[in-house]
């Protein structure tokens, strides 16, 4: 069997793939030479996908430290001339945005995409927001696939529009689009590569007052050819259909559902469509014309009233008399579905629902009191565990010296670690972004009296961890600072990392160390502790509370997941634990209620524990009271 | 012509959800189907519940089934079946594996898990048909418990309403495995296959 991949030269053929691949071969399709990215929930294939063939396809690639550098990484490869992309989640376009709104003012040389992920429902993320604003306010034009064939068409185009207009562009995605799988058409694969050329020009690239009130009506200049070539852009179409009242405009996404709705509704010749592949700036051409030939008009589109509000201001301009629903229809909040379109459809229509809405309410009310609750929990053996274990029993120790009442307060981070706010650790006290762990930290210190420790991971300390921590010295915050480092970044798929010693594209290069770095800022505390060993990370924790002045531990486990792979590949065993039911005391449950380790179960009344699932790490023997918990011989 | 055949596989992290959808997808491609899905990743997995939808068909847009227009439900465990009853209707057919995974909020009190009896109830009023097997006994008979997901793909062509072919889908299994497991999977599909067929008679 003659399997293609993602670097096959086909075009034509046909191949199944994950949304994010589809945008990496639509970025190899354009010939992009220089690729950037910080892993984050649902867009690290993207460049994972790239790294895998970027010796083969002769680009370079890279997980940069963050998404501002990832995106400043861009910006010099397009400046050069050379096609380039930064790629990041929706959160991760936050970190990246002071560079994003000059880098509108400098255009584009050689072609330069940003791709942010957007994540409606928050699958993975601490929020839903809708990086269109963003876009909007640096002038950036965005184009939504509807469809993960369009994400990789767009991809592929949107190095092409960049260099035609001279102009960023943004390709916005969302969970449904990367984390989807579809069969793809392949294109044909650019092999041009260009050479990278620095040409001095202090006015197009040096921002001073002058350089940026001179460049400002240039970028707006290109924004409007952009606006007049929406209306064009093969990712715009108007459907009109003979006599429809009603008109639907339907952005990205949105427009596969609205596809279903109305044929489940039966209503295809009765309601004109306009798909919206652009929604900054929208086809106003387009949209006229829609305004113009119905009585009312409904905009579907994930998350906020983007497209709706600018809609709405456009019939407003032109005067045209229509009814405009969006948001009041069309929920604000998580994901949209064909069921979701399709009751709003239903509803202005006045069609008969294809199914019975409410009975389906009703049906989940009925059914979630049978439902077990089953949140995502650290693996078992996960090293995080017994961190946080250590860190609540030093902590709690301490707290008792600051006052009866007194309770030690955590703030955590963004990474695997943030499941421990889940009962029985519940060590997680706020997560607001990458690095606000640290950040909160310093503020408490000087407003609460309690013990203040602080936790994140070693991929998000690299990442924006620094600061924070330099904060804390020269403002003399009283803090403990813990970097769990698992040496991985593990909740988004094991990507490499400062820290790790190897690049995107597998070459060796450095490793830097969390602890070096902290004592070169000027902090007197540095201890590196195992947490396996829960006695001695407990009593190093304890210490570092009680110092008078910032203090960090470095946590330092290999993430199990990657440990247990390694280890199959050095044929080594692993040696679960058992309980001796002869000593376990069936009504103590320390375990399970210390730890919550999915591999330490009740069976009836009897603890036991799941030997597929042990990974051997031993903890749960630590904090055993009666010692029944036992090694098995190998 | 194939108008729209939806799948919903459901699970828990861990169990080979993905893996199941990828090699489905792949063997429909070949087999000249237009496919859509998708799944949810990251945060939801680590021993969450996981569900991956797989649809096939000239007439499929959008990357999830709708409401109730769930054609199979695959369980790879009964709770998780239970949790997406909502995509089912009538006309709708469920596999699922007995073998039951207890999440760690059961352990420490915080939650109830319900009796298999009590799945079978609530599923059997929505859905017309349901398929139960012991998909890690089988998967255990066939050679390793970790092939329970292959059991329960063979189990899925089992009820032989997929519009692929089955020598399709066995020529990914085979590629998909190192040589000296493959023959293990493919067991595990045949005998999965088989308890299904039977089954459905």
């Amino acid at each position: 069997m003659k399997e293609l991949t993602i670097s096959s030269d086909a075009p034509g053929e046909r191949l199944f793939v994950l949304g994010n691949e589809a945008i990496a071969r639509g970025a190899i399709e354009a010939g992009v030479q220089v690729a950037a990215a910080y892993p984050g929930t649902p867009s690290s294939e993207i460049l994972e996908t790239l790294a895998s063939v970027a010796k083969e396809l002769d680009m370079y690639v890279e997980w940069s430290t963050n998404e501002k550098v990832a995106f400043e990484v861009a910006l010099a490869a397009s400046i050069c001339g050379i096609r380039a992309m930064a790629s990041m989640k929706h959160v991760g376009v936050n970190v990246a945005h002071d560079p994003l709104m000059t880098a509108s003012y400098i255009g584009a040389k050689g072609g330069l995409v940003l791709l942010s992920a957007d994540d409606p429902w928050a699958w993975s993320s601490q929020n839903e927001q809708d990086s269109r604003y963003i876009a909007e306010q640096g002038y950036i034009p965005v184009l939504e696939p509807s469809s993960v064939q369009e994400a990789k068409d767009m991809m592929a185009d949107a190095f092409k529009l960049s260099e035609q207009f001279r102009h960023l562009f943004m390709v916005r995605s969302v969970t449904r689009i990367g984390h989807a799988r579809s069969d793809i058409v392949l294109g044909e694969i650019s092999k041009e590569r260009r050479k990278g050329q620095f040409t001095k020009d202090r006015t197009w690239l040096v921002y001073t007052p002058r350089e940026a009130r001179i460049n400002k009506p240039l970028m707006l200049e290109r924004f409007e050819e952009i606006k007049k070539a929406a209306n064009t852009l093969p990712y715009n179409q108007l459907k009109l259909a003979d006599g429809a009242k009603l008109g639907i405009i339907a952005c990205g996404l949105s427009y596969s559902y609205t596809l279903e709705a109305v044929k489940w509704l039966g209503i295809e010749d009765r309601v004109s469509i306009l798909k919206i592949g652009t929604p900054h700036p929208l086809p106003e051409e387009l949209v006229i014309r829609l305004l113009n030939s119905v009585k009312e008009i409904l905009v579907v589109e994930e998350l906020d009233p983007f497209v709706e509000l600018h809609v709405k201001a456009i019939a407003g301009e032109a005067n045209i008399p229509v009814r405009i629903h969006g948001k009041d229809l069309v929920p604000r909040i998580g994901e949209l579905s064909t069921g979701k379109v399709t009751q709003a459809i239903a509803q202005l229509t006045k069609s008969k629902p294809p199914v019975d809405f409410a009975e389906l309410d009703r049906l989940v009310q009925e059914t979630a009191p049978l439902l077990p609750w089953r949140p995502p929990a650290l693996c078992a053996g996960c090293p995080h565990r017994a961190s946080f274990y250590a860190i609540k029993t030093a902590s709690k120790r301490v707290a008792r010296d600051y006052g009866k009442d007194i309770e030690p307060v955590y703030p955590g981070d963004i990474g695997c670690y943030a499941l421990a706010y889940n009962p029985p650790l519940e060590a997680v006290d706020t997560t607001v972004c990458m690095g606000g762990s640290f950040g909160i930290a310093n503020g408490l210190a000087h407003v609460i009296n309690a013990p203040i420790v602080a936790h994140l991971g070693d991929s998000t300390f690299f990442h924006a961890g620094i600061p924070p921590l330099i904060n804390a010295v020269y403002n003399k915050a009283n803090i403990t600072m813990v970097i769990l480092d698992n040496s991985a970044t593990a909740m988004t798929g094991f990507q490499p990392h400062p820290g790790t010693g190897y690049t995107a594209m597998g070459e060796e290069t450095v490793q830097l160390k969390p602890e070096d770095i902290a004592r070169a800022c000027g902090v007197k505390f540095v201890e590196v502790v195992d947490p396996l060993d829960l006695k001695k990370a407990t009593e190093a924790i304890e210490k570092a509370i009680r110092f008078d002045g910032p203090a960090v531990i470095v946590s330092r486990r290999l993430c199990t997941m990657i440990e247990q792979r390694e280890k199959r590949k050095r044929k080594e065993k692993v040696i679960p634990y058992y309980i001796d039911q002869d000593k376990c005391s069936p009504k103590c449950n320390a375990c399970i209620e210390l730890l919550g380790c999915p591999a330490i179960i009740k069976q009836g009344v009897k603890t036991i524990i799941d030997s597929s699932l042990c990974t051997g790490c031993g903890v749960c023997a630590q904090v055993c009271p009666y010692k029944a918990i036992i090694e098995e011989k190998a | 012509m194939i108008k729209e055949f939806n799948m919903l596989i459901t699970g828990v992290g861990g169990q080979g959800v993905i893996l199941m959808s990828e090699l489905l997808g792949k063997a429909a491609v070949a087999d000249n189907l237009r496919v859509r899905g998708s799944e949810i990743l990251g945060m939801a997995v680590r021993g969450g519940s996981v569900t991956s939808a797989i649809r096939i068909g000239d007439e499929v847009y959008g990357p999830l089934i709708p409401l109730g227009k769930c054609d199979i439900l695959i369980g790879m465990e009964p709770s998780e079946a239970l949790r997406n009853i909502t995509y089912l209707s009538k006309s709708s057919l469920v596999i699922f594996n007995t073998a039951v995974t207890i999440p760690f909020t059961v352990s420490i009190g915080k939650s109830e898990y319900p009796s298999l009896e009590e799945v079978l109830e609530k599923l059997g009023k929505v859905s017309g048909r349901i398929i139960q097997l012991d998909a890690a006994q089988i998967a255990q008979a066939a050679g390793s418990l970790l092939t329970t997901n292959i059991v329960m793909l063979g189990a899925l062509f089992g009820t032989e309403q997929l519009p692929i072919k089955i020598a399709t889908i066995k020529e990914f299994i085979q590629a998909r495995f190192p040589a000296k497991v493959a023959p293990v999977n493919i067991k595990a599909f045949d005998l999965g296959y088989e308890v299904c067929r039977q089954a459905v008679e």
